[in-house]
């Protein structure tokens, strides 16, 4: 059983931002999405579950490892790229993974080449490995990140916004390898584009204030809206009118004009018309509970 | 805009703490050493003020070095600030103005940087104003304040070097955008400061020294270097002079640097040094699987851990930029110290390989410690820095591991650096020729002393940086730490190495006695060290900031979870071994031997003087003859001696008791017949003997007294360098106890003494007319003894000679040990030394007179030359002044604790670095080794045949002369008159830069009162210039004269005046003034060339015509100086040459005008003209005397 099991994880920081507010959660194996706005505590949730973060108070299991009291357990088993992953000047690909596969235990001189010849290969970088990872795009830079995380078979691989600054096409290629190791591992994705997550998460939930506001599938969140989502084109002027007479979930500009989403138990008529929700809906339906215009 | 941005510059950074952080620092110290004598910045300040403007600047001008740390943080900042936080692009997208953002950040940026520095002047101000109203100090020590000094300052000091620093960080800020590249700029001016400093060294380059010092700090000690008290106390440093051209150059290439980066500043992201990358033809693909992986993470993957962290660590350090300057500065700087190796007089020694291990240490050390300093610093937030620490730290290595390999690579590296050093040196031995290389030694001395120093560092500095969590006061932690922690300590009275990071007693090599008395000692300290920087690491690795920035409590709690139990055990284990060794150091420094800090002994010398300054005139016997008995002990270090003594009453009182000054180490014993011990105060070391009966005037008495030394364990400094393994050298003061109470023994400093409530130091009697009893006692023996025969038993080990002065009268082997019986051959002064060592020697005979040169194996190369020296002082002071009285000359070479020469009877000790290695093929330098030994064999007429009274002007009659008849000798085998000048430069700046740092009254030749500047410096130019006016032969005359009447005289001792009996006669009417001027009072002479030119005669001859300008000074005792005018005799002269070289004319001429102008005609075309060519007066600007000579209109 080798579930991810947090409860009543809370951490407020020092300048008094709550940034967990007792939060607990189960995960299974498998690719689990974690959206939410920014401030939302999402870092810092995975920086704890990374080991990297004191809580204040509350548990958090991977299977037997107390992650709270067993960092060093847990670390042997955990993969991790975080929203900035930086690297060393004067330090080729090659080297650098070679650096971090060893930290993790790849201590085997031919089966750490094997690896790295193998994820280089992964991330599309086996013809770049001897070239000094500080001149490598965002992209690539990012991809160097990916390798070494999948360094060592992780059980718990923590990606956080892994797919900012890649191109459509290496985004795809990432999420084809996360699909691939996804089987018996946890993978926790945060991200805030939605479309991630429905295309990748069988599992997923939403963070706003430190505190989860929905956890479930994809699908389900769905059918939770259906029926209830209806939009209309408006003018600008008539906007702030209609925010305050509906419960607005989001408003953006289509060609132009202002379209609004709202929420609505019935059809409101209005010419509004029905629509089918979909996960941006869900996201801001949930973070969005004032109903304010963005 | 310029407004907006200067603004936000300062409001920023004012809002942030580290402008008060430094600010505080600087005042701290700055306070501290203006209300303690305790703590010192930049020399002691003598009879200074304690606010005085010439302190204050010396304050300000080092605090400027310290500000350049400070430089780089704020310009860094100001350049860089948007970059870091990526703000740049949505800044540099608005549309502001270049100018307005450049200058305004960088002036912004100069303001604050300047801020801290003030603390100088709060520093001040708080000591004047805190120090005399606590009864720190006492009010005399402060005068008024100088409000000019601090303005002055600020403005010539402060804001120009922080502009001149800020242009170049701010521009190499700018043009690479990288923290490390600025601090690469701030060493650079450091580096630069530092060679600069290394062209000063040779006094000729003086002005060049000057002028290329960025910070101004070595020209303002060359302006100041003669100014008298007075005119430290009330003179601001001023805009004029050498100063003001040096401060005008350094801001002028300040801003051109400073415009140069603003027109090559742009806005646009500067392009990213990525090569275009081909996407390169990708061959058959191939297919890589999946390895089946076997993570191991037991005990051996630490070790893998170790060995990557430690490979990253080291080539990030290697490769860095910083590093890389570093290296090539270092090499700069240590082959020009190398190249540049003046020791004295000019003179280069031979590079023998303990002279380059001092060197690298001198020169080159700094920088090891540099790189130890920044790249502790760097190699901590690496991860950070480069965003890559939340993927290190969630890999599942040990923090401590982490911390070691960090250690190891600033070891490795530091051990590179070091070794590097060795092979510069190694490469400049070969390259002069020097083949002796002892690898040995180089390697050893990085072994015992260096290896482990840089460990320490290493250790210290990583946790360091770990518990301050930032860098920048992580930095300077660190650099007080290393720096200034002694003063503290010395503040608090603490004085130990135990408190002293990675210090411990010196190791020196000396070619003699290998590493000598301090070895044992450093290498326990070693330890005590490196197991402190190991319980220091271990919780490095425990409170490591792993992850995310938190506060320290979560670090602890952190930490703790990630600490096994045998993490706990190991660290207990390295603590308890730590307390072991700290225990055992502690047992041998403090408990079996002692370490007297300066409070202490200031209250024992401050106690012995309330206590027993009643007895200071008590009258005591004079000893008349001694036989000594001296075991030397080289293996263990101990000495046995027995002194039979024979005493006299030469007073006509009758004499109740004997009073002795016993040194603890020594444990005398004493067998004096009927008589008491009425008083042994041991603390003191003062003991009184009663006697049944008094000695009645005339009386004689037999004493013995019994000593021994014994060398316990080791000490908290390398301890006692007299007594070693090859090369022991005491004299007769130390071995037994004096008699009587001794003045020399107490508290010297005039501030001191007021502290404590003291009255000012009896200074030395003054000279009288006719002389009474104070003439009785000589200023060599105090009045204990006068002219008596000595005669020595010495005995030392079977592989060394042991000497005594005096012939050797027998000489025998017993029990495994060989004894030598000496004996003086002439009553002589009881002064007197026992050497011991493996000697080689060197034999000669002059008219019946054996010379000896006792020296270490392989030290041959200028004994020859030592021998020439005597021979040639026998001839020329036996003709002159007398005959000799020993039968024999010798000198012995004792190891290089000590740099001086001595001369006791017949026999001259002279110190292994001081002679005995001195490059002397070059016979056109001066030639120190003739002038060493030409003086001590001086000694042998001039303080061993005739020696002054104890009162003002005593040492003139032996120091004086000496310096005086060396110079004759050297005289007489120079090929040219302006060699002379080259020895005599030497003379003139140790006078004139001994009497600008007088700290009592200055007082004439006549009533020198043992002041080195006076009787060696003045002495000798103004006897070699007498002698140059009145002739060789009168004052050799009246030298004569007057060892003839006092030669081996019982007292009354002469004094000075007895001499002018004999010096008065000899000089013409005529000339009379030179005897006032020069010698009973204190003259200065300010000559100068104004114009200089020539014209070319029909007959083919040049005419040449000068005009000077010429004062006379005349100083009173406490530094005022008033013009008087000149009716003197002064030389004028042509140089051929423009090296000054050939001096083709001279004349005398009378200046009785200030200024006057002279015609002289000359056969060859002249190339420079002198007022003085020569340098026989004494002036404090003497480089306007010559002038090169312009061609002139000629003649119609």
């Amino acid at each position: 059983m080798n579930n991810l099991r947090i409860a009543n994880l809370s951490k407020t920081y020092s300048n008094g931002v709550k940034a967990l507010d007792d939060v607990s959660i189960e995960i299974e194996p498998g690719m689990f999405g974690l959206l939410g706005p920014n401030g939302a505590g999402k870092s810092t949730l995975m920086r704890t579950l990374a080991t990297l973060q004191e809580a204040d108070s509350g548990s958090a299991f991977l299977g037997d490892i107390d992650i709270l009291n067993q960092p060093v357990e847990l670390r042997k088993v955990l993969g991790y790229l975080p929203q900035e992953f930086g690297v060393y000047p004067r330090i080729t690909a090659w080297q650098l993974l070679d650096h971090m596969a060893i930290l993790k235990g790849i201590t085997n001189n031919s089966e750490r080449k094997e690896l790295l010849k193998y994820l280089l290969d992964k991330v599309n970088l086996y013809d770049k490995r001897n070239k000094s990872v500080k001149g490598f795009s965002g992209g690539m830079k990012q991809r160097v990140g990916i390798a070494q995380a999948l360094i060592g078979n992780p059980k718990l691989l923590i990606v956080d916004e892994p797919t900012a600054g890649l191109d459509p096409g290496e985004r795809n290629r990432f999420y084809n390898l996360l699909v691939d190791v996804s089987e018996d591992v946890i993978v926790i994705l945060s991200t805030h584009i939605v479309d991630d997550i429905r295309e990748l998460c069988s599992n997923m939930a939403i963070m706003n204030g430190g505190q989860i506001v929905y956890k479930g599938t994809p699908q389900a969140a769905l059918e939770d809206l259906k029926g209830k989502v209806y939009q209309k084109m408006v003018t600008r002027e008539t906007l702030k009118e209609h925010a305050n007479s509906f419960s607005i979930i989001s408003n953006k500009m289509v060609a132009g004009q202002p379209l609004i989403h709202i929420y609505s138990e019935s059809s409101p008529g209005n010419g509004f018309e029905p629509v089918d929700p979909n996960l941006e809906d869900v996201f801001f339906s949930k973070t969005n509970a004032d109903h304010l215009l963005v | 805009m310029f407004k907006h941005f200067f603004f936000t510059e300062l409001r920023y950074a004012l809002r942030q703490p580290m402008v008060y952080i430094f600010l505080g620092l600087i005042t701290l110290m700055v306070f501290g050493a203006t209300s303690s004598d305790n703590i010192v910045i930049g020399g002691t300040v003598g009879s200074v003020h304690k606010n005085a403007p010439y302190v204050i600047t010396n304050f300000t001008a080092i605090m400027s070095i310290f500000g350049l740390l400070i430089a780089v943080a704020f310009y860094n900042n100001a350049a860089l600030r948007d970059y870091n936080n990526q703000f740049n692009e949505i800044l540099f997208s608005t549309p502001l103005s270049k100018g307005g953002y450049f200058f305004g950040r960088f002036f912004g940026a100069l303001i604050l940087s300047t801020i801290p520095l003030l603390g100088v002047f709060l520093g001040v101000i708080l000591g004047t104003l805190i120090a005399p109203a606590v009864g720190w100090e006492g009010p005399e020590r402060f005068g008024e304040f100088h409000f000019e000094a601090f303005l002055n300052n600020y403005l010539l000091f402060i804001l120009p070097n922080m502009f001149f620093a800020g242009a170049v960080i701010y521009a190499m800020a700018n043009k690479w955008r990288s923290t490390v590249i600025s601090f690469v700029g701030a060493l650079i001016i450091l580096m630069t400061y530092i060679i600069s400093g290394t062209l000063l060294s040779d006094i000729d380059n003086e002005t060049i020294g000057a002028l290329t010092d960025m910070f101004g700090i070595r020209t303002f000690s060359i302006e100041s270097k003669y100014l008298t008290p007075v005119e430290k106390n009330t003179l601001s440093p001023g805009f004029t002079g050498l100063l003001m051209v040096n401060r005008l150059v350094w801001v002028a290439v300040g801003a051109v640097v400073l415009l140069l980066s603003y027109f090559s500043f742009s806005f646009q992201e500067k392009k990213k040094a990525v090569k275009a990358k081909k996407e390169g033809e990708k061959a058959e693909k191939q297919e890589f699987l999946q390895p089946e992986l076997h993570p191991n993470h037991g005990k051996a993957s630490g070790l893998a851990h170790f060995g990557s962290f430690f490979y990253t660590n080291t080539l990030s350090i290697t490769k860095s930029i910083t590093f890389k300057i570093l290296f090539l500065f270092s090499a700069l700087i240590l082959i020009s110290s190398l190249v540049g190796g003046f020791e004295y007089y000019g003179l280069q020694s031979y590079p023998v390989t303990y002279k380059i291990v001092d060197l690298i240490n001198n020169s080159a050390g700094i920088f090891v410690v540099i790189v130890l300093v920044f790249f502790s610093g760097e190699l901590i937030w690496r991860d950070r820095d480069n965003k890559i620490n939340e993927v290190i730290d969630a890999t599942p290595h040990a923090s401590l591991v982490s911390m070691v390999a960090k250690a190891f690579s600033l070891i490795t590296v530091s051990c590179l650096l070091h070794l590097f050093f060795v092979f510069c040196g190694v490469i400049y031995q070969l390259v002069n020729g020097f083949t002796n290389i002892e690898l040995d030694v180089y390697l050893l001395e990085m072994l015992y002393g260096k290896l482990p120093a840089y460990a320490v560092l290493s250790g210290v500095m990583i946790t360091i940086q770990v518990l301050v969590n930032n860098k920048y006061i992580g930095y300077f932690l660190s650099i007080f730490l290393l720096f200034m922690m002694n003063f503290v300590w010395l503040a608090l009275d603490v004085q130990t190495n135990m408190v002293s990071i990675s210090d411990g007693p010196r190791i020196s090599y000396s070619d003699m006695n290998g590493f000598g008395p301090g070895l044992t000692g450093a290498l326990w300290f070693n330890l005590y060290w490196l197991l402190f920087a190991v319980v220091m690491i271990m919780g490095a690795g425990v409170l490591w900031n792993r992850g995310a920035s938190a506060p320290f409590k979560e670090r602890l709690s952190a930490g703790r979870k990630q600490m096994s139990r045998g993490y706990g055990l190991a660290w207990s284990g390295a603590f308890l071994a730590w307390v072991l060794v700290a225990g055992w150091v502690f047992y041998n420094t403090k408990v079996l031997n002692e370490i007297v800090t300066q409070d202490e002994s200031e209250l024992i010398a401050v106690e012995y003087e309330r206590l027993y300054k009643k007895y200071e005139n008590v009258p005591l016997p004079k000893l008349v003859d001694v036989k000594y008995e001296v075991h030397i002990f080289p293996e263990e270090r101990n000495v046995d001696v027995k002194a039979d003594i024979l005493l006299e009453n030469k007073t006509n009182k009758y004499i109740d008791s004997l009073h002795f000054n016993c040194d603890p180490e020594w444990s005398p014993e004493f067998d004096i017949p009927n008589a008491e011990v009425v008083l042994d105060n041991e603390e003191m070391g003062y003991k009184i003997f009663r006697f049944n009966k008094p000695m009645a005037p005339g009386e004689r008495l037999e004493i013995t007294i019994n000593t021994a030394y014994r060398t316990k364990g080791f000490e908290n400094d390398r301890g006692n360098t007299w007594i070693v393994r090859n090369g022991t050298f005491l004299n007769s003061s130390t071995i037994i106890p004096s008699m009587g109470y001794s003045s020399r023994s107490e508290l010297q400093d005039k501030n001191k003494r007021r502290k404590y409530g003291l009255p000012p130091k009896d200074r030395m009697p003054e000279l009288q007319s006719t002389c009474s009893e104070a003439c009785m006692a000589n200023y060599l023996s105090n009045g204990h003894s006068d002219y008596m025969p000595v005669e020595t038993i010495i005995s030392t080990s079977e592989d060394q000679i042991a000497i005594a002065p005096g012939s050797l009268i027998k000489e025998w082997n017993e029990n495994g040990r060989n004894y030598y019986h000496y004996k003086v051959d002439h009553p002589s002064q009881h002064f007197y030394s026992f050497v011991s060592a493996d000697y080689e020697v060197a034999r000669r005979k002059w008219n019946g007179v054996d010379l000896e040169v006792y020296h270490h194996p392989g030290h041959d190369k200028n004994v020859p030359m030592m021998l020439d020296a005597i021979e040639r002082s026998l001839a020329y002071y036996t003709e002159n002044f007398g005959p000799y009285y020993h039968k024999q000359c010798r000198i012995i070479e004792f190891p290089r604790y000590s740099r001086f020469a001595q001369a006791f009877p017949g026999t001259m000790p002279y110190s292994e670095s001081f002679g005995f290695i001195a490059n002397l093929e070059d016979t056109e330098n001066n030639n120190v080794v003739d002038a060493v030994v030409a003086h001590e064999m001086a000694h042998q007429w001039w303080a061993h045949q005739v020696v002054g009274a104890r009162m003002q002007g005593g040492t003139m009659l032996s120091e004086s002369f000496a310096e005086y008849s060396s110079l004759m000798t050297m005289k007489q085998i120079s090929e040219t008159p302006m060699k002379m000048r080259e020895f005599l430069k030497y003379d003139h700046d140790r006078y004139l830069r001994g009497r600008s740092r007088e700290v009592d009254n200055e007082l004439p030749l006549l009533e020198v009162e043992n002041q080195g500047h006076i009787h060696y410096g003045k002495g000798s130019v103004v006897l070699y210039a007498l002698q140059d006016y009145i002739g060789e032969d009168a004052v050799n005359r009246a030298l004569r004269g007057f060892l003839e009447e006092y030669r081996y005289k019982e007292p009354p001792y002469p004094t000075s005046n007895d001499f002018l009996r004999y010096l008065e006669p000899e000089v013409p009417d005529s000339l009379q003034y030179l005897i006032t001027d020069w010698i009973k009072e204190i003259t200065l002479y300010d000559n100068r060339l104004k114009e200089a030119s020539y014209t070319e005669l029909s007959d083919g001859k040049y005419e040449v015509s000068i005009d000077l300008e010429a004062y006379k000074i005349k100083a009173d005792t406490i530094g005022n100086e008033t013009q008087v005018d000149m009716n003197d005799w002064v030389d004028i002269g042509v140089f051929a040459d423009s090296e000054e070289k050939e001096l083709i004319y001279e004349r005398r001429v009378k200046v009785n005008q200030p200024e006057m102008s002279f015609t002289m005609v000359v056969d060859e075309k002249p190339a420079k003209a002198a007022v003085d060519p020569r340098r026989l007066l004494i002036e404090r600007t003497y480089s306007d005397n010559v002038k090169t000579v312009s061609e002139g209109e000629s003649e119609p």
